[in-house]
């Protein structure tokens, strides 16, 4: 489940370090950067600054202070002047190297010199107080954009704040991130632009980042170096100690801390995968994804959340958006974005991929993630709450408006609507309604629109498998929701470490969920199409192929080997699998067998899933 | 010649494909140092300085956008020639 009280509850307790004796500990973050790296983790600690000294100082002692606030900043800028000298025209890095000049000059910035300076004079603020709430104001102001990235920027003047402090309180260690052994995976709670800028090809192969996202600088420095990389783990700094033996999948945002044997001859097949294969398998990701005997073609499409993923998906072979993940636009910022700016990211993403069909999936999030006053009250389960359609249902003006931008943006490209978290067929009804409300309403203001949208349903509760066949008859296409699915279906929150070993995409009951929904849609003409890691995930393609699914959506890096795999099966020996595979009872048991009936096919590519 | 109690401006769109981001903005607050004039940009009745690199990125002025970038002082002229020569001419991958 996405934030069941129980995973707060470890979370809260857990502050002592976990002990590593855990094999194969399996964390999820966000893949930014792919590929597969095994190696020996080192963890850059970050010395807080959180708790600097605070005191109101007497008005003699203001231009001593101020004096050694200077100071400083003037040792900070050589350090960094220091940095980007040992950092020459051939390292692989250098056309990075200019982010210290910006990080040298934010630390000559106005707002934050002159700024600390005037909390020193007129505040009598010690310099690491007047540091700490000139650093917090300006932070504050970033928080406000809603472009991702420049927001983000607010991360590099934290970073020159913080040096500035580390010298004030005498905490003189830089990150020893240059000096590293080989085969060293870094593993950070955040690293400082001018710690990854450092970072040295060959030594490092590898991130795994508590914070940060797709557009921090580790995910961009790893995308440079070609190194995969993973941030949003969130306590992964705390779970791994230097000297583990750590596996990093980019591709798919998995880190595995302390693998067994086993687990480790897995990966290093991926590894290979990727090592020997990446170029060929990108030239795979431009054929249609076509079986060998030329029986079934299967629709392959991209999960994106962020515009600039439009590109990475076309250029590994995307047919289209399989899934256009909303819900960064509404994140964290004070207002929810109005008609206009929805319209115009809608619009980029459609016009940019038609003719192929965009499926935009409309907001899903509880209120527990979105900051705007909506005057919701404290859910003591969120996951089982008011969610997704729920949450749109409950405020109609808020839905209405992004159904208002999808259906403009529409007239750009090939556009499909996506409601998320389905239960019972009143709520596709009631979205209906809103839906043909909105139209109404742009043909009264004589506004450009698409009246003929398709209309599709995630299907990711159990209750909507269950009465598949009545959903139908009300909608233009189905997308199975795996991640979800499986976590209601088997009750099982899989970033819970305590339980997620009972998390498996080939437990018979899944694969019986999804049948049924295949089932429906074959005799009711709607197309299925199936969205989430399991579509992504090489090991279960033959059995998808078997259950005739129309569509599959995953992680563009994914899709060349998905496609290569898809070209490379008959039909009949696919439904010959599926058909042995629903004989079975236990997950294990099946994933040893399509394993082994891929490495018999395969025996140079070895399609092996993760974990 | 324009006197240093002129001011002179210039309307601007920021066409680098990322907006106006952390590297154009190192570059015009380094090019901005060379001159005595002073110069700020205004963006939606914003302004701010253009030495200032917090002062430009908190703009959040994304691609499309339009700026104005005010001069006054004796290279006034220059400084905004410089100021649109990056703007229109740099297009640098962010960073």
């Amino acid at each position: 489940m996405k934030t069941p009280s129980g995973f707060e509850d470890s979370k809260t307790t857990e502050a002592p370090i976990l002990k590593n004796n855990q094999i194969n500990l399996l964390i999820r973050g966000i893949g930014v950067s792919g590929g597969v790296s095994i190696g020996q983790a080192v963890v850059i600690e970050r010395i807080t600054t959180d708790i600097s000294p605070r005191r109101i100082i007497k008005p003699e002692e203001v231009s001593p202070e101020i004096e050694r606030f200077t100071d400083a900043v003037r040792e900070a800028a050589d350090r960094l002047k220091n940095i980007k000298q040992g950092i020459n025209d051939d390292h692989p890095l250098s056309e990075h190297r200019y982010i210290l000049d910006t990080q040298i000059m934010l630390l000559q910035d106005r707002m934050f010199f002159e700024g600390t300076k005037t909390a020193i004079a007129t505040e009598f603020q010690n310099a690491e107080w007047a540091i700490s709430d000139v650093i917090t104001e300006i932070t504050a102001a970033f928080d406000t954009i809603e472009d991702e990235y420049l927001r983000e920027r607010a991360r590099d003047i934290y970073f020159v704040g913080e040096r500035v402090l580390k010298i004030l309180m005498g905490v003189h260690s830089e990150s020893k991130i240059h000096q590293l052994p080989p085969n060293s995976i870094v593993v950070s709670h955040d690293l400082s632009p001018a710690d990854t800028v450092q970072i040295e090809k060959g030594t490092v192969i590898g991130f795994a980042v508590d914070m940060g996202g797709k557009t921090s600088h580790t995910a961009i420095m790893a995308r440079s170096l070609k190194i995969p990389a993973i941030t949003g783990l969130d306590r992964i700094s705390r779970l791994v100690q230097t000297g583990d033996t750590v596996i990093v999948d980019g591709s798919t945002g998995v880190v595995i801390i302390n693998p067994d044997p086993d687990t480790i001859f897995r990966f290093r097949e991926r590894q290979e995968v990727y090592r020997n294969y990446h170029q060929s398998l990108l030239a795979f990701g431009r054929l249609p994804a076509v079986t060998s005997d030329g029986v079934r073609s299967v629709r392959i499409t991209a999960n994106i959340e962020l515009l600039d993923e439009v590109e990475i998906a076309i250029s590994h072979g995307s047919e289209g958006i399989g899934l256009f993940r909303t819900e960064y636009l509404f994140m964290g910022r004070k207002e929810p974005p109005d008609e206009e700016e929805q319209y115009e990211a809608y619009r980029q993403v459609l016009s940019r991929n038609n003719p192929n069909p965009v499926t935009i999936r409309t907001l899903d999030v509880g209120g527990d993630k979105i900051a705007y006053n909506l005057n919701l009250a404290h859910e003591a389960n969120p996951a089982l709450g008011l969610r997704a359609i729920r949450l749109c249902l409950s405020r109609r003006d808020f839905f209405k408006t992004q159904l208002r931008a999808i259906l403009r943006a529409a007239v750009h490209g090939y556009c499909r609507l996506l409601l998320p978290m389905i239960s019972c067929i009143s709520e596709i009804h009631l979205a209906k309604e809103v839906l043909e409300e909105s139209k109404d309403e742009l043909a009264a203001e004589g506004k450009e629109f698409v009246r003929e949208i398709q209309v599709g349903i995630l299907v990711e509760v159990p209750s909507a498998v269950a009465i598949a066949d009545m959903l139908a008859k009300e909608v233009d296409f189905f997308s199975i929701g795996t991640n979800d699915l499986i976590q209601y279906a088997l009750a099982i929150d899989r970033v819970n470490e305590h339980v997620n070993y009972l998390y498996d995409t080939l437990h018979p009951a899944v694969l019986r969920l999804i049948r049924q929904v295949t089932n429906v849609g074959q005799a009711g003409g709607v197309n299925v199409s199936m969205c989430g890691e399991m579509a992504g995930d090489p090991v279960n393609i033959p059995i998808l192929l078997g259950l005739g699914l129309d569509e599959l959506s995953m992680n563009a890096l994914s899709i060349p080997m998905v496609k290569k795999l898809i070209r490379s099966v008959r039909m009949d020996e696919c439904q010959d699998l599926t058909h042995q595979v629903f004989q079975m009872q236990g997950a294990q048991e099946i994933r040893t067998l399509i394993e082994k009936w891929i490495r018999e096919r395969f025996p140079r590519d070895y399609f092996v899933g993760h974990t | 010649m324009n006197t240093q109690r002129e001011k002179l401006e210039k309307a601007l769109i920021v066409n680098s494909q990322q907006g106006l981001h952390a590297r154009i903005a190192t570059l015009l607050v380094q090019a901005m140092q060379k001159f005595s004039c002073e110069v700020t940009v205004v963006k939606d009745g914003v302004e701010v300085n253009a030495r200032s690199v917090l002062g430009l990125l908190l703009l959040a002025a994304t691609t499309g956008t339009e700026i104005l970038v005010r001069a006054q002082g004796p290279d006034s002229t220059k400084a905004i020639e410089e100021f649109s020569r990056l703007i229109e001419h740099e297009d640098t991958k962010r960073i």
